[in-house]
């Protein structure tokens, strides 16, 4: 992250321009050379605060140093001059490996716990960290190391070199690590080199505008500005590693593991020497190849633990956003190397809640399109998330600009109409980069939103158009043709990854809603009308990932685009769409609380009862399918009938049968059968016989002699 | 894709039936008739450009859904606006209260949004002067009250129409000039960049 310029610049203290307003004072007066060799670099800080920063040099601050190191925000540190880029140059190695090292040390927790900070620091202001760090690019007469002290032994290379190691570097020193991933790296250095070179042609040092990392060369000094968590502590931490670094490695390799830190201290002093004739080899002209090399390095090949995205769609993204700046020269070189190193940036800043990221993002977009904007002049830099004015800085940073590339006041210039279709094509080069993480991050709660709308969209299919009061006619097959398509707009939504191709979907969604509502309406739709259709598209569609890519687009885009134009509108109407969507109940669809809440149980469907009148999905078959299950329901309703009616018979004649056998009884029983038995039965034959007197006597028998 | 830059972000605000969309379509129909046309399918949103002086500047018009079910929604219409145009009809005392109450979320929620009082139907008291529901001096020691530009419009004659917009339009450039002027001599610590932007959906 160091940057040197291939040019020794007048060492003198650079121009008016910088030292009209107190602030850029402040900022300036380390630069001065008695401030340096004073050991004092703290700008921005109140003047009476330095005198704290002793703290730092004792071996009994060591831990307390190293623990701020870690855990909390170091606000200010100065490091002693040529530190990083001086070990690169005395082991005759290209570049400080400053990118790669930050990265390993991002993963540990920040906790912005103040409380913890050594005096040094506990005067900050809040747990942010802002840091200039002054590099003199050239060695003065003297001076003085100062800073975190990490205890040597820990320090050797694991290949026992004798150099030491990082741990950002897998305990291998800068050369072993380099060597040890040099294969794995090779391909995508390459790759990068490749595009690189098309892009950068470096005559002359530059400046890196970062969105949270400047560096500005100031004459002899390098400033570089640093500011806003976990990054920058790591990357002080860096440096001083590599201070160290540089340090034992003068030591010509003897036995450094035993070095006492007295002994260090001692020594420090005598190697001040030596510092400044390797500071000044780094630096002089006869190293400029070198140097220049080195940056090139940097800018090109970020960091070996960037996981690239090897998509095809990222590189051909890559490959129109080279071609696209291309057509701006100088500009488009600018513009590239802000852009690459903002995502290396944002890769260290994984681990930060996405609404920093988003911060972050929207920062870079601010402070891209106000460079290209203002040509120039003086910009208040403003720092949303840190409430911090920078506008001492940026006027500096102009001209620094104008000191690097001559007469050229400002660092890019480009026509107004042109800034728009920079940005556009910035943002489309960095979101297809950054989508695969910034999208429906883990942390937060995303995806449970997506599921909850989904679910509830779902539980709202009864929805009809005549409840939303949607001006739109389905059966008009042209309207149904719109009303398809748009609700496929909607849905590919989803599909892209650049926030402006969202907002695009979003955009064609709703002309084919306009259109839909002009065709039916027949004259043009106003919000009234569109709203709710819109929403009954939301409902039939049901987007996937709704919710996420609503926070994508809100935490991404360009805010300018966002917030006034057409895709903004859509963009609202959608929000109020889902927003509505998941408010909704019985009042806003006209609806009593009984019938809504039957709706939503699935008890009963308002399309059975209003089957006349649904006519929107003018699909022949499902009306078909309303009449016969109409006719159906009536079939039963007779066979109901019958059978009630058959078991009333059944139980008439059940009915019947026994109040017959009940009459036979009673009347069986009124009527007892007694059968007498029979008197004389003969004489009463005879007794009745009136006539038997009439009757000849019974025949006597007679006895006949004979 | 619709690439159109858009300076000022005016919404408008009114309760159903107060002829928002027919002031944005009358003023549409003006530049219809002047510019070269273009198709708009729909009076939703509309960009025009205007000159204020030697400065042009695009009106971007958010015209809003006024029925009370969306009521909820609206602050996420007017969040970001430069300027609201609040519509009340003028025969009806009822959607004059109702424009009170979107002053009231305005005044909470956008501070740095210009409020325009505008009632509507004016047309209609010409033919009958006991028509009108809503004082005119009432309005007008209201909108003194609230620091708000007060206008009666008929969008079926354009009285005020054009006025009314031309207003907005050089009120912004007049702020903004403002702004660039205060900007000079310093930004605000506890100023937020954009304070609209990074909330949006959130509520």
């Amino acid at each position: 992250m160091v940057v040197v310029t291939g040019r020794e610049l007048d060492s003198r203290r650079p121009d008016g321009a910088m030292s009209s307003s107190d602030a850029e004072d402040d900022f300036l007066e380390p630069a001065t050379p008695t401030a340096t060799q004073a050991g004092h670099a703290l700008p921005l800080m109140p003047q009476e605060r330095r005198t704290e920063f002793p703290a730092f040099r004792g071996p009994a601050s060591l831990g307390a140093s190293a623990g701020c190191v870690q855990r909390g925000p170091v606000l200010c540190h100065w490091t002693p001059p040529g530190t990083a880029g001086e070990h690169a140059a005395a082991e005759g190695r290209e570049g400080a490996p400053g990118v790669s090292g930050t990265h390993a040390l991002l993963q540990r927790p920040f906790g912005a716990d103040c409380g913890d900070r050594p005096a040094a620091c506990s005067t900050a202001e809040g747990p942010i960290c802002e840091a200039v760090v002054c590099y003199r690019r050239k060695m003065s007469l003297k001076s003085e190391r100062r800073g975190i002290h990490v205890d040597q032994s820990e320090l050797l290379c694991k290949k026992g070199c004798g150099y030491y190691g990082n741990p950002a570097w897998q305990g291998f020193c800068s050369k072993c690590w380099r060597e040890e991933y040099h294969k794995a790296r090779q391909k995508q250095i390459q790759e990068d080199w490749e595009l690189a070179e098309r892009i950068l042609h470096l005559e002359r040092g530059f400046v890196f505008f970062f969105s949270t990392q400047s560096t500005y060369i100031v004459g002899d000094y390098i400033y570089i500005y640093i500011c806003l968590g976990a990054p920058c502590f790591s990357h002080l931490y860096k440096l001083q590693r590599e201070e160290e670094e540089a340090f034992a490695s003068s030591q010509s390799n003897q036995g450094a593991q035993s070095l006492t830190f007295s002994k260090f201290e001692e020594k420090k002093t005598n190697e001040k020497t030596r510092k400044v004739t390797t500071v000044k080899k780094f630096f002089s002209a006869s190293s400029r190849v070198g140097s220049k090399k080195a940056e090139i390095q940097e800018a090109k090949a970020p960091s070996p633990s960037i996981n690239r995205q090897t998509s095809i769609e990222t590189d051909r993204v890559s490959k129109e956003f080279i071609e696209f700046l291309k057509t701006f020269h100088k500009t488009g070189q600018e513009i590239y190397k802000q852009t690459k190193l903002f995502l290396e940036g944002m890769h260290y800043k994984r681990d930060l809640s996405i609404e920093e990221q988003s911060e972050c993002t929207q920062d870079f977009y601010q402070n891209v399109a106000e460079r290209m904007q203002t040509r120039g002049k003086a910009v208040p830099y403003h720092r949303p998330g840190l409430g911090l004015n920078l506008t001492a800085l940026v006027p500096m940073a102009s001209a620094v600009t104008t000191v690097l590339e001559g007469t050229k006041p400002g660092g890019i210039s480009v026509p107004p109409e042109k800034v728009e279709k920079i940005m556009d094509q910035i943002e489309k080069y960095i979101m297809t980069r950054l989508y695969k993480y910034v999208f429906c991050p883990e942390t937060t709660d995303d995806e449970k939103k997506d599921l909850a709308i989904q679910k509830r969209i779902r539980a709202l299919h009864w929805v009809t158009p005549q409840m939303l009061c949607v001006p739109v006619n389905e059966e008009i097959p042209e309207v149904s043709d719109m009303v398809v398509k748009a609700i496929t707009d909607i849905i590919e939504m989803d599909s892209k990854r650049v926030p402006r191709d969202k907002l695009a979907c979003i955009t064609k969604c709703s002309k084919h809603i306009f259109n839909a509502i002009k065709i039916t309406k027949n004259e043009p739709a106003s919000a009234d009308d569109f709203l709710p259709t819109l929403i009954y598209i939301v409902l039939k569609g049901n987007p996937p990932r709704l919710q996420s890519n609503i926070q994508y687009i809100t935490r991404f885009c360009n805010p300018s685009r966002l917030m006034t134009g057409e895709d903004g509108y859509y963009f609202t109407n959608l929000c109020c769409a889902v927003a509505f969507i998941e408010k909704l109940d019985a009042q806003s669809l006209n609806l009593s609380q009984e019938d809504f809440d039957r709706y939503m149980s699935g008890q009963t469907s308002p399309r059975k009862q209003e089957s006349e009148s649904w006519s929107p999905d003018a699909c022949l078959g499902v009306k078909q399918m309303y009449k016969n299950l109409d006719l159906l329901s009536q079939l039963n309703e007779r066979q109901e009938r019958i059978m009630s009616e058959a078991k009333k018979l059944e139980k008439d004649l059940i009915d019947w049968t026994d109040g017959i056998a009940k009459e036979v009884q009673d009347i069986v029983e009124k009527y007892p059968l007694e059968i007498k038995p029979p008197n004389q039965p003969l004489a009463a034959i005879d007794s009745e016989n009136v006539e038997n007197d009439k009757l000849p006597p019974p025949l006597q028998p007679q006895v006949y002699a004979g | 894709m619709s690439g159109q830059r858009v300076d000022v972000k005016v919404v408008m605000l009114g309760k159903e039936y107060v002829g928002k969309t027919s002031l944005v379509e009358r003023y549409v129909h003006d530049r219809f008739l002047v510019g070269p046309y273009q198709n708009t399918i729909g009076a939703a949103f509309v960009a025009k450009v205007m000159s204020v002086g030697d400065r042009t500047v695009t009106l971007g018009i958010w015209d809003t859904a006024g029925s009370e079910r969306y009521e909820a929604m609206s602050r996420i219409y007017y969040r970001g606006a430069k300027a609201a145009i609040v519509c009340y009809d003028l025969t009806d005392s009822s959607s004059f209260e109702r424009a009170k109450f979107w002053v009231k979320e305005l005044q909470n929620l956008e501070e740095s949004c210009q409020i325009y009082l505008c009632g509507t139907k004016s047309d209609l008291l010409e033919e009958d002067r006991r028509r009108r529901r809503v004082d005119f001096h009432d309005v007008q020691d209201y909108a003194d009250n609230i620091k708000a530009q007060l206008f009666e419009t008929s969008s079926k004659t354009g009285q005020s129409v054009d006025e009314l917009f031309q207003k907005v339009a050089e009120d912004y450039v007049s702020v903004a000039a403002f702004q660039v002027m205060t900007e000079d001599k310093g930004v605000d610590l506890g100023q937020k960049a954009n304070p609209y932007f990074y909330s949006c959906c959130h509520h």
